[in-house]
């Protein structure tokens, strides 16, 4: 199953064309869904942390299109260097904490829309219900382990050696 | 030229701390994806906002979260710093000859002066000026235009440092 899909005709372009467009263009992909996704989460966290109040907490709901406009990106980007890499990232535990905090930043920034964003106190400019600071941090911090887990995902001997386990 | 940076570089002795700290490489990098998201968060927002998207958001609130993507920014270039002085293997040489590289930090350049652009030229205060709900002058879009393509571009050539043989290749040089 991991071999048919890793060498499958696509899997095998995006690993081995030499086109700009395959292997590299897709990795970057992936990295410019990272800064919208994260970017806007943060300010978006920022604000509900107390931080600019003159911005009308309602108004920042227009920024979902955007954030799962990046997260789509890393979606199809992901899962197209996922096939490429299939083998060894199966293998990989770093990988799968990776995918555990950004299921998990996904369902907070779902929960923050319905319990925050869709509230009466924040619909009618009233105010911001005293759960959304709890969503902002979990948000931010669902968000930086995703990154951290993500970038050692790149270096499973390092983390063999100092936690002990790979 | 180059070689004169590169010594100058070696002489900082990065690499050999680089060489001998396992750590430093893995840390810097995610300390480097840190400092891009907050750039693209804040900047690229206050961009977004200028071409029309999020109306209701005032374009001078979004601006005060700016100075989070500037702090982004000088964290990138201490990290970036250890990546080229510190490159423990092809020295300070294999980056400052890469193509994808040098054009990263063109394009970091060109974002700078579009900015001093934003701020010399009276722009910064037109969009300040535009209503929570409104439209952004011609001029400030223009310029949040230019800053986005500029920043993914960053990005984008960024990510191709480590695989500068595709670009080279594929532009027949």
């Amino acid at each position: 199953m991991i071999d048919a899909i890793e060498n499958s005709a696509y899997a095998v372009w995006v690993r081995e064309s030499p086109s700009i467009w395959a292997y590299t263009t897709i990795l970057s992909l992936h990295a410019m869904g990272l800064a919208i996704i994260v970017g806007i989460n943060t300010v978006v966290a920022l604000r509900l942390l107390g931080f600019v109040p003159d911005i009308p907490v309602a108004k920042l709901r227009q920024l979902y299109p955007w954030m799962y406009l990046g997260f789509t990106i890393n979606a199809f980007s992901g899962l197209s260097l996922l096939a490429a890499n299939l083998s060894s990232d199966s293998h990989n535990w770093m990988f799968g904490v990776k995918l555990l905090m950004i299921l998990f930043a996904m369902i907070n920034l779902e929960l923050t829309k319905v319990r925050v964003f869709d509230s009466p106190l924040v619909v009618n400019g009233t105010g911001v219900p005293p759960a959304a600071i709890r969503f902002a941090i979990a948000s931010s911090v669902f968000w930086s382990l995703a990154i951290v887990a993500g970038r050692l995902t790149e270096y499973p001997n390092f983390v063999a050696k100092w936690v002990g386990f790979g | 030229m180059m070689d004169t940076i590169a010594n100058l570089m070696l002489k900082t002795g990065l690499d050999n701390y680089v060489a001998t700290h396992d750590w430093v490489w893995p840390v810097c990098e995610i300390l480097h994806f840190f400092g891009m998201f907050a750039i693209i968060g804040t900047v690229g927002l206050v961009d977004l906002r200028m071409l029309g998207v999020g109306k209701g958001i005032p374009i001078a609130s979004l601006e005060r979260f700016v100075p989070i993507g500037v702090l982004g920014l000088a964290l990138n270039m201490i990290t970036g710093f250890i990546f080229v002085a510190g490159n423990p293997v092809g020295g300070p040489k294999e980056y400052l000859g890469n193509m994808a590289f040098l054009i990263k930090m063109s394009l970091i350049l060109v974002a700078g002066v579009n900015l001093l652009v934003f701020y010399v030229f009276g722009i910064a205060r037109a969009a300040n000026a535009t209503a929570p709900d409104g439209s952004a002058p011609l001029s400030a879009k223009l310029v949040g235009a230019v800053s986005l393509l500029l920043w993914f571009g960053v990005i984008y050539f960024g990510r191709f440092i480590m695989y500068n043989d595709t670009l080279l290749n594929a532009w027949g040089l």
